[in-house]
């Protein structure tokens, strides 16, 4: 099978915090400030997602009544979570129903050597790819040019993802921190034409070259916004048109959707749609809807002759175990909590090191992958209730990012250093003589510090330096509260 | 199902369950009120043709009689010469394929067609299946008369609407596609093809095609 050449491109400065958040062990801290650091990056970002937030805040005002209409999608996607295992097999028994093949796969590895055996059995040579983050969480589309498969992002964004070695940056606008002049320079390199950064010109480049790809393609490979259970469908929602591609053209397709991405019934489908493109883009409704299940029809002379879908869990069953954070599961990937996040809008996507960024990220990343490797995550939040308030099915995020913070400290993964100090300033707080000493302590050392830095402390002494190296402390107040008292 | 880590089963049991639910439960009810954002059955091609075009389509009221001039005017203004047109009672009943040919164009209804050869058409003239007034929405479901690709491929996309069509709201949709049957595809088309990648410029006509036309008869 012939493999796609891909030139290496790419703005090093991306580059570098990919690099950066691949290394074995994740540091959040060195990751975001240098993210932060970056002018560039946040005027793009910030800017993109900030009008892309206050067109959800009006697009949603359309609504009778906008937090009932959360509450009740939220509600739907709870029912649906707590009762799953029904869901799962009602949606299975009428996809094959409908003539579909049905696959469970515990993880990624699972999920990749099934549509690995697809493509071999098939003999499948082209595969388009529409935009799915399931697929961006186990790095389907490289391992599968690793196998030696022809495979074609078809997504405009996703494409300059793919063809400049990149990762997605946000769950809906994957090169929101890409600027046009890059994507200009890449396309020039890429194509060998010349530079031009007309958007217009640069989509009109890109459709010629996809649609080619599109017509000899033999394998379609989509996501899944929903699947309806009582009907055994899948329901992709997109803008660009190269999702319904993957569902027209390729004569084998698979869908590759987790597992919590069920509702029960088709009318669930109106409240979804109804709060997904509003919250993800500001639009009423995305240009397509495709709903699909099954191979074509009898008579049908397009659409796939096999249609498989796979179930994957890839650690969602642990989060469905948990009372507490299942509600996590309802997510729908939006994005509306990432446009919303002012963490978000200063570091931009990569800094979160994984897939999913900013709020919503923070809090799955570290309950999929383990708290250890992403244990600063729950602490990239201002808590400012904002991602909560743009939330469509109401998920508590700040709520469950002050719960791993308690996981932290009771499973003991936070520094020895940070737990030794903490119960240090337990004890001073419990005793004056201690607590005055304390603060006289502080008072001394901070305010000769602060006044060598021009009113800040900068950096704090030995074990506690950590504090303020990715933030000063303003110069402590010449009198304590207790003298203030004793004077008044 | 293929499932040979069990992952049903650990569903079940991470839900405290020792075996999968079979007991049907009950989901929330759907509040009209909260839902639905159309209340009416009337007007809805004035409500249709406003949504449509804030998504920029190209809506236009039209009397049964003028349409074969006026589809034939506007496929030769915007360049179509190779048309393609699923297989339609309604298209074939207001004559349309022969008007068009004595128009001078190169028409294929899809029993003429293959998916490869959708690729070179310039324009697909369809009937709809249904027409959603809430969000100007085109609903097409596919069939051996209708290709997917018709609607996908070539640069424009005219469709003819009815007036028995409409329906007030997505949530109408649904239902009708629960009792009518959703077959192995259905799609919702809202406007022409368009993307906002790059910089949230928003680009018409990526994959999908450029220009969006329906002509609603009365």
């Amino acid at each position: 099978m012939a493999t796609l050449s891909l030139p290496v491109a790419g703005d090093q400065n991306t580059n570098a915090f990919l690099h950066e958040a691949a290394a074995a062990k994740f540091d959040f801290h060195s990751v975001s400030v240098k993210a932060a650091g970056d002018e560039q990056l946040k005027l793009a970002v910030g800017g993109a997602v900030t009008r892309q937030d206050a067109s959800r805040k009006m697009r949603m005002l359309d609504l009778p009544d906008p937090d009932a209409i959360r509450q009740l999608a939220g509600d739907i996607k709870q029912h649906t979570l707590d009762h799953l295992d029904y869901y799962l097999h009602q949606l299975g028994t009428n996809v094959e129903k409908n003539g579909g093949v049905v696959h469970f796969a515990k993880d990624g590895a699972e999920a990749k050597r099934i549509i690995l055996d697809i493509a071999t059995q098939e003999d499948t040579k082209r595969c388009i790819k529409s935009k799915s983050m399931v697929s961006e969480e186990i790095e389907l589309a490289h391992a599968l040019e690793l196998a030696g498969l022809d495979v074609v992002e078809t997504d405009l964004g996703e494409f300059i993802v793919q063809i400049s070695h990149d990762k997605p940056s946000h769950l809906v606008q994957p090169i929101v921190h890409k600027d046009r002049k890059s994507i200009a320079k890449l396309f020039a390199e890429y194509f060998n034409t010349p530079y031009n950064d007309d958007p217009q010109a640069l989509c009109q480049q890109a459709r010629l070259f996809l649609r080619d790809k599109f017509r000899t393609s033999d394998l379609g490979i989509t996501g899944g916004n929903f699947l309806v259970a009582e009907t055994g469908h899948v329901v992709g929602v997109e803008n660009e048109g190269n999702q319904r591609q993957s569902v027209t053209t390729p004569r084998v397709m698979i869908a590759l959707v987790g597992i919590e991405k069920v509702i029960p019934r088709m009318t669930d489908l109106a409240v979804m749609i109804k709060l997904l493109a509003r919250s993800a883009t500001g639009q009423p409704i995305t240009i397509y809807t495709n709903i699909y299940g099954g191979p074509r029809d009898k008579g049908e002379k397009d659409g796939p002759e096999v249609f498989h879908l796979i179930l994957m869990d890839n650690g969602r069953t642990e989060i469905l175990a948990s009372e507490e954070y299942r509600e996590t599961l309802r997510c729908i990937r939006c994005g509306a909590c990432l446009n919303a996040c002012p963490i978000y809008r200063s570091i931009g996507g990569h800094a979160y090191g994984s897939v999913y960024p900013g709020p919503i990220g923070a809090l799955i990343t570290p309950l999929m992958q383990g708290l250890g490797e992403f244990k600063d995550l729950p602490h990239a939040s201002s808590l400012c209730g904002a991602c909560y308030e743009a939330c469509p099915v109401k998920i508590n995020i700040p709520k469950h990012l002050i719960n791993l913070r308690r996981d932290i400290v009771e499973r003991k993964i936070n520094h020895p250093i940070e737990r030794f100090i903490y119960r240090a300033w337990a004890k001073s707080l419990k005793s004056p003589l201690l607590y005055k000493l304390n603060t006289k302590l502080q008072k001394l050392v901070l305010r000769s510090q602060a006044e060598e830095h021009g009113g800040w402390v900068t950096k704090l002494p030995s074990i506690a330096s950590g504090w303020t190296t990715i933030r000063d402390m303003p110069q402590p107040a010449a009198k304590t509260f207790h003298e203030l008292w004793k004077d008044r | 199902m293929i499932d040979p880590s069990n992952v049903l089963e650990k569903v079940a049991r991470s839900l405290g369950r020792t075996s999968v639910l079979t007991a049907p439960p009950t989901p929330p009810e759907l509040p009209e009120p909260l839902v639905r954002l159309v209340h009416t059955d009337f007007g809805l091609r004035e409500l249709f043709a406003k949504r449509a075009t804030e998504l920029k389509m190209l809506v236009e009221p039209c009397y049964t009689e003028e349409l074969p001039d006026k589809l034939a005017g506007f496929l030769k203004a915007n360049n179509c010469r190779a048309i393609g047109m699923n297989v339609s009672k309604l298209l074939n009943g207001l004559g349309l394929p022969q008007s068009l040919r004595d128009a001078g164009l190169d028409v294929k209804t899809w029993d003429d067609l293959t998916l490869d050869s959708a690729y070179d058409l310039d324009a697909a003239v369809t009937d709809v299946t249904y027409a959603v007034a809430e969000t100007g929405t085109l609903v097409i479901r596919t069939d051996a008369n209708h290709g997917r690709s018709l609607t996908l491929v070539p640069k424009v996309h005219v469709a003819i609407l009815q007036p028995k069509n409409f329906v007030p709201d997505l949530l109408d949709l649904m239902e009708r596609l629960v009792k009518d049957g959703v077959g192995s595809h259905v799609t919702l088309i809202s406007g022409p093809s368009k993307t906002a990648d790059i910089e949230m410029n928003v680009v018409i006509g990526v994959h999908g095609p450029l220009i969006v036309k329906a002509y609603i008869l009365s």
